[in-house]
């Protein structure tokens, strides 16, 4: 039986800072308050979310490509060669979704950290 | 990777106290494949997502040309992108807070990987499976006996379950339905249809050796037809033949195999065997003529033509034609375009028979009316005709 993953819900778009690309590069840091509210850090906007029950799961699925023979939760397709393979690699059956506006983190004095 | 002081040193400045928090972070970046794009979602019902936590499988089918279905052992669905507006993050290393362990002395930091992320994911939605193509597939190489046509030197392209798996946007379960459907059988480990002429010469056999030997339909057994056919047609196919058109069983006593025909399904196969000659028939002469062809002690109705033949009652004298619904597209907009377009007015009793496998899972004929067709009254009875401008 595959995993459960986390999904994040947040509103509009990433984009790196310096345009190297999102690859390996921090995100953000997600905490929650005593009573359970998920708040995001992330750049210089401070998130506040929900956690939330899908009403629909979801599968994640990894595509794979060429001859695979893979067993459990192996999706082909139906085309012949070459093949790709969906497999299923974990399910989702709860999100935290950040929908209130951003707040700004604003700061006047550059802190060495 | 980020450090507590470095995390601490952000809720500084955020002005957010550390003691208004729990002691669990994640500090969430990026994976190195994050943006190759091979992830997706797809969002599942209940019955799929206790399909694949049971470690069943689901296959995706479609060629390049035909919108992709997902199925399960027994399930089809039509597969469709939905866009959102907001950024999804998957992320397997991210807890909430009730799988959080209690009491826990200080700071713990979750160094967390987004594995992908997407606005957008396959939604799924139950749909028929779409085996009309089967029997166009099977139709290419009908098999008419041992010593066919088609079996010396063929090289038409032959299917087995796996073979027709590949190309029909089914389940496995509904691919071996429509395969009893339509009659095929495996031969060889291929499947194929029996010519109609052959199938219909087999039936033929049968019958006779009913009324010759005096047997009810209902009692037909199975050993005396082997015994007293077999040196006509092969064995298999004449088991075949009793399978499509009767019920299987045993009798208790002895242990033996019996059939019990299907009348109604013989009278239509006959039916067919007639209209299939021409153009349409005078329904009267029709009517007598069918009663005369099919085995005595059968009751032919019109009835049993449903979805068969159509009667032309706007007609002097009143007609009859061959309409087999597996000849009519498969698309449900397309049906019923074709369906107005061969008849401007349709009563609910004649159409029904020609759109009841296009009705989803709990819907009715009626609620399909009412989406794809407009009343009207004609003569006092409730007709049905086109939303849309047909070329007739």
């Amino acid at each position: 039986s595959p995993g459960e993953w986390m999904l994040i819900e947040l509103q509009g778009e990433i984009e790196s800072r310096q345009n190297t690309g999102l690859a390996g590069s921090l995100m953000g840091d997600l905490h929650y308050t005593k009573e359970g509210v998920p708040v995001l850090i992330v750049g210089h906007h401070i998130l506040y979310g929900k956690v939330v029950k899908l009403e629909k799961p979801f599968a994640v699925l990894v595509k794979r490509s060429g001859h695979q023979e893979e067993d459990g939760n192996a999706m082909e397709t139906g085309e012949a060669k070459p093949s790709t393979n969906y497999q299923v690699t974990a399910l989702i059956k709860k999100k935290i979704i950040f929908k209130t506006r951003p707040k700004p983190i604003i700061t006047n004095v550059p802190k060495k950290v | 990777m980020r450090t507590l002081d470095e995390v601490l040193a952000t809720l500084q400045i955020a002005k957010l106290n550390v003691d208004d928090l729990k002691p669990v972070i994640h500090c969430l970046s990026f994976g190195e494949n994050v943006s190759s794009g091979d992830y997706c979602l797809m969002e599942l019902d209940d019955t799929l997502c206790k399909h694949i936590e049971a470690g069943k499988s689901l296959v995706i089918r479609g060629d390049k040309d035909e919108h992709a279905v997902l199925c399960s052992e027994d399930k089809t669905y039509d597969l469709k992108i939905a866009d959102t507006s907001n950024l999804l993050l998957f992320i397997p290393d991210c807890k909430t807070p009730d799988h959080f362990p209690e009491d826990l002395p200080c700071q713990n930091l979750i160094q967390s990987q987004i594995s992908g992320f997407s606005s957008s994911y396959w939604e799924l939605r139950r749909c028929r499976p779409k085996v009309k193509k089967l029997k166009k597939l099977l139709m290419d190489n009908t098999y008419e006996g041992p010593d066919g046509e088609n079996e010396k030197n063929s090289t038409e392209q032959m299917y087995s379950t796996d073979d027709l798996l590949e190309t029909i946007q089914a389940s496995e379960q509904e691919l071996l339905n429509q395969l009893q459907v339509i009659h095929a059988c495996k031969i060889e480990g291929y499947w194929r249809i029996l010519e109609f002429d052959y199938e219909m010469k087999i039936m033929g056999h049968i019958t006779q050796l009913v009324d010759s030997e005096s047997w009810s339909f209902s009692k037909v057994p199975l050993s005396v037809c082997l015994e007293e056919l077999g040196p006509l047609e092969p064995k298999e196919m004449i088991e075949h033949c009793l399978n499509c058109y009767g019920k299987r069983y045993i009798e208790e006593e002895a242990g033996e195999i019996y059939f019990a025909l299907n009348e109604d399904k013989l009278c239509r196969a006959t039916a067919q065997m007639l209209l299939q000659n021409a153009v349409k028939f005078n329904l009267s002469e029709f009517q007598e003529v069918w009663q005369q062809s099919v085995a005595e002690g059968m009751t032919t109705r019109l009835d049993q033509l449903k979805g068969l033949a159509l009667v032309d009652q706007s007609s002097r004298p009143e007609t009859i034609f061959l309409l087999k619904v597996e000849d009519l597209p498969e698309d449900t907009q397309e049906r019923f375009n074709c369906l107005f377009g061969m008849r401007e007015k349709w009563t609910e009793e004649a159409v029904a028979p020609y759109i009841r496998d296009l009705c989803g899972e709990k819907q009715t004929i009626g609620a399909l009316l009412t989406k794809y067709a407009r009343t009207s009254l004609q003569n006092g009875v409730k007709v049905y005709n086109s939303r849309r401008p047909v070329a007739t």
